[in-house]
């Protein structure tokens, strides 16, 4: 365990360095991709300007759940990068995966370390930008239990969309291809959970909170810490469920892939 | 003799295969229905390796080499049979398994794109646990062979095909691996890189005494290399034994070089054939059992007027071509059934 | 013209052969257009029109842009940039066909294939879920499909240039991530413009992103008619020719950059 995670540091560490091997321009594409990611909150804080509530929520409340969601996609866009679906496919097609198989080392961990996408760094900018402006905005009643639960909601978030990417990496070991329904799940998702969620009609909210628990992860969350009514009338302990869920879909996820490589092993590329 | 370090036993693959409909409608309509063939790519083979061997393992495009060594090397589930490799199912003890062996593919690297050399290698010395005085005893005697030191700062990226296949293959031996699955370690390389790439591979078998499996399209590389061959084709073995059995048995043919004094058009000689003529220059190819090279001369002379000629053995590619090419194996004694160990 | 169709075949039928990728292509470009149909649903709360845009306008626009979506491409497309890496360039340069025709030949081969089995039946699942603003008059349709086609000749002439970037830097991914970004960010394909300030939206309208995606929408949905409808077509046609011409331009200086350096 000791060993692996030596050697995981030294495979991240090796990309931090080739990756930061031209400052200027990483740092640049850093701010224009926090710039771009960002202008999917103006367009609507513009076309909120025009407006003056969504489901009963102010622009600033939307600004915080926002923001917290963004921020932890960010940094499992990162730290999960090997299993980002739309590079995993290639890696099979061309033949990578076969030579990590080849290699004396835990498979997980060794797709875990075989990316690692720093520049988006863009996106957790944006995200901390997005919840400090939707902190600026709201008035939040703040006590101990709150402020200790925004790292942990945000911590389960990464656990979420990182089992998202899993279950997505693992799916390619099937189709070869990326599947874009997933966008559904992990960019969907997190479009979703942007938002109050009880205004979304009944079939999505059932799909986001059965099939993908998406629900616990940001509104029921948001309901407490905002202190928030929710129309939806769900028990108060729904707010504290993100980071079992978390977990428990994590170990899914794990799970999945470990059949997913086992099917991968009897039907090759 | 010793426990073989590889056993086949009636290994066996298959895949299905998907057939597609033609023309705009025939597009759409491949959306909602699909039919499917099965295909064995590698059907019910069975051979030994010994200790200290280097075998060539050829046959045609899709004939089922890299489908074995895949298997081989676990990295695909067979569909029945037995391997048995070092001791260990491929497969199944994959981590313990691969700690033991090497592999190189031709067409892919193991190395880090982005990183220099070096650093690729060191990362593989953690990955491997190699103990640093191994490491740095390999390392040096590969640098030096290989020739690895006016590179050992470029990104992969940036070496030239030849360069990176020797790159590849210290990076596949520095954990000193007993076997070695070689996979076209020379496609695409030029005749010079080719060269230096076989006397490596000799070196490697010789005096480090690594058993290699060896699959290449490149029937020279054989010729050059290995004692034993195994053919395979559609999925089956064809051939497996000694490399000069294989030579006497089909290599009776041989090659009779004529430069004429004069052009003749057609100049026909009894059970010759003429596989080649340039003006005056033809090149005729007979069959050693029935015809001797001094009675092909006298009838020449007696015929036409000849200013040079020259009697050669055909080239062991050009018979094993024809060994493909005819399917010469499934009538010879030699062939399906295996006489290996 | 002979080889310029036979590429337009060719890749169409290649575009259908990615069976599962289209239908969950259209899956998830449907679903997206539901989240944000809720989202405008949620924010016009009961009111029947907003800065002159109706609820049902506004629900038309979220279909309709995430039916673009797949048509035009405009949000990604590397297919280029790649051959320029992988070597293909070379033998594609070679071809007795003027470079730019052989790619527009590609794309308008795929997106034809995406309209057929992703942007068409996305738009008339979409349809079934709400009640839908339809073009007013048979001269909208009409306007609305020729607006489609010049919407793909921009959307292709910017992607192609985006791409050619590879003849000139081996790290064009990043050019190519900016130029698309800069895309969702004027096309208006997000929040339907007529929503956001007026000034802004005006602004947006004039780029050639705003030309691609915003106005075949705003003819469909019958915002603008008459002299209003020409003058959009005319914007169309203008970033058609300029963009057009513009590719031309930089592919020629790409091209000698190429042969210069041996790529």
């Amino acid at each position: 365990m000791k060993r692996a995670i030596g050697l995981l540091a030294k495979l991240l560490r090796i990309q931090v360095r080739s990756q930061l091997q031209y400052p200027t321009s990483f740092i640049l594409e850093v701010f224009s991709s926090a710039i771009i990611l960002g202008f999917f909150f103006v367009s609507f804080a513009l076309t909120f300007s025009r407006f003056d509530q969504i489901g009963g929520w102010t622009l600033g409340e939307v600004a915080f759940i926002w923001g917290i969601t963004e921020f932890s996609f960010g940094v499992m866009d990162m730290v999960f990068s090997g299993f980002d679906y739309d590079s995993f496919g290639p890696m099979i097609r061309n033949g990578r995966f076969d030579q990590l198989l080849l290699r004396p080392v835990n498979i997980t961990l060794q797709v875990l370390g075989s990316r690692f996408v720093l520049r988006r760094m863009g996106k957790i900018l944006e995200g901390v930008i997005i919840f400090i402006y939707g902190l600026s905005l709201v008035n939040i009643d703040w006590t101990i239990g709150k402020i200790i639960y925004i790292p942990i909601l945000s911590f389960s978030q990464v656990l979420f969309f990182g089992s998202l990417f899993i279950f997505g990496a693992t799916t390619t070991f099937w189709t070869m291809e990326r599947l874009e329904i997933l966008n559904v799940f992990t960019y969907g998702g997190s479009e979703i959970m942007s938002y109050p969620m009880h205004i979304f009609p009944r079939a999505i909210r059932l799909i986001f909170t059965f099939l993908v628990p998406a629900i616990f992860m940001s509104y029921f969350p948001a309901v407490y810490i905002l202190e928030k009514s929710d129309p939806l009338n769900a028990p108060g302990v729904v707010s504290f469920l993100a980071p079992l869920l978390g977990l428990g879909m994590l170990a899914l996820a794990l799970r999945f892939w470990k059949v997913g490589i086992r099917n991968y092993q009897s039907t090759g590329s | 003799m010793s426990e073989p370090i590889i056993q086949i036993k009636q290994l066996q693959k298959t895949f299905k295969v998907y057939k597609d409909h033609k023309g705009y409608l025939g597009a759409l309509r491949n959306l909602f229905e699909r039919q499917y063939n099965l295909v064995h790519a590698v059907d019910k083979i069975s051979f030994d390796v010994q200790p200290g061997e280097l075998v060539g393992y050829i046959g045609p495009n899709g004939a089922g080499k890299s489908t074995t060594i895949k298997m081989l090397t676990g990295l695909l589930v067979p569909t029945s049979g037995e391997v048995l490799v070092n001791g260990y199912i491929p497969w199944k003890q994959r981590k313990a398994y691969v700690k033991n062996i090497g592999a190189v593919f031709g067409q892919r690297t193991t190395l880090w794109w982005d990183l220099p050399l070096r650093d690729s290698l060191d990362l593989l010395q953690h990955i491997y646990e190699i103990p640093d005085d191994t490491f740095q005893q390999n390392l040096g005697m590969f640098r030096e062979i290989l020739e690895l030191d006016p590179f050992m700062e470029t990104p992969v990226r940036s070496l030239s095909l030849g360069q990176r296949m020797r790159a590849d293959l210290c990076a596949a031996l520095l954990h000193n691996p007993t076997l070695v699955f070689l996979d076209e370690p020379t496609i695409g390389l030029d005749v010079v890189a080719k060269q230096r790439i076989r006397e490596f591979i000799q070196f490697l078998n010789h005096e480090r005494k690594t058993t290699i499996l060896l699959t290449t399209h490149d029937i020279s590389d054989v010729a050059k290399l290995c004692k034993r061959v195994v053919i395979i084709d559609h999925g089956k073995i064809l051939f497996d034994g000694h490399l000069n059995s294989l030579l006497e048995f089909f290599g009776g043919r041989r090659l009779l070089v004529v430069d004429f004094a004069e052009f003749y058009p057609e100049p026909s000689l009894g059970e010759a054939e003429i596989i080649q003529q340039d003006r005056n220059k033809v090149i005729y190819s007979f069959e050693r059992s029935s015809i001797s090279a001094s009675k092909l001369i006298n009838q020449l002379s007696e015929n036409y007027r000849i200013r040079d000629l020259e009697v050669r053995d055909q080239p062991i590619e050009d018979t094993i071509r024809r060994i493909y090419e005819e399917q010469l194996l499934y009538n010879h004694p030699n062939g399906k059934e295996n006489p290996s160990s | 013209m002979h080889a310029f169709f036979a590429t337009i075949r060719t890749s169409y039928r290649r575009q259908l052969t990615y069976r599962a990728a289209n239908l969950s292509g259209l899956a998830t470009n449907l679903m997206f257009g539901f989240f944000r149909a809720a989202v405008l649903i949620a924010l016009y709360n009961g009111q029947a029109s907003v800065n002159g845009l109706s609820i049902q306008g506004a629900i038309t626009y979220a279909g309709l842009a995430q039916a673009m979506i797949g048509y035009l491409s405009f949000f990604q497309w590397y297919e280029l940039m790649h051959t320029v890496y992988d070597g293909q360039v070379g033998s594609d340069l070679l071809k007795p066909m003027n470079y730019f025709s052989y790619w527009l030949g590609i794309d308008t081969g795929r997106a034809l294939g995406a309209f057929l089995i992703r942007s068409l039946p996305l738009f008339l699942v979409f349809a079934l879920f709400y009640d839908i603003v339809l073009p007013p008059t048979l001269l909208h349709w009409l306007a609305f499909l020729l607006s489609l086609v010049l919407a793909l000749l921009i959307s292709f002439s910017y992607r192609f240039m985006v791409n050619l970037a590879a003849f000139w830097t081996p790290n064009a991914l990043g050019v190519g991530r900016f130029a698309f970004g800069l895309s969702w960010t004027f096309s208006g394909f997000y929040m339907p413009l007529a929503l956001f300030p007026d000034w802004i939206a005006q602004l947006s309208r004039v780029t050639p992103f705003g030309a691609g995606v915003y106005v075949p929408i705003e003819i469909f949905l019958g915002i603008v008619a008459g002299k209003e409808l020409l003058n959009r077509l005319l914007l169309q046609v203008f970033w058609v020719l300029f963009l057009g011409l513009l590719a031309h331009f930089v592919l020629a200086r790409g091209i000698r950059k190429l042969v210069i350096q041996g790529g």
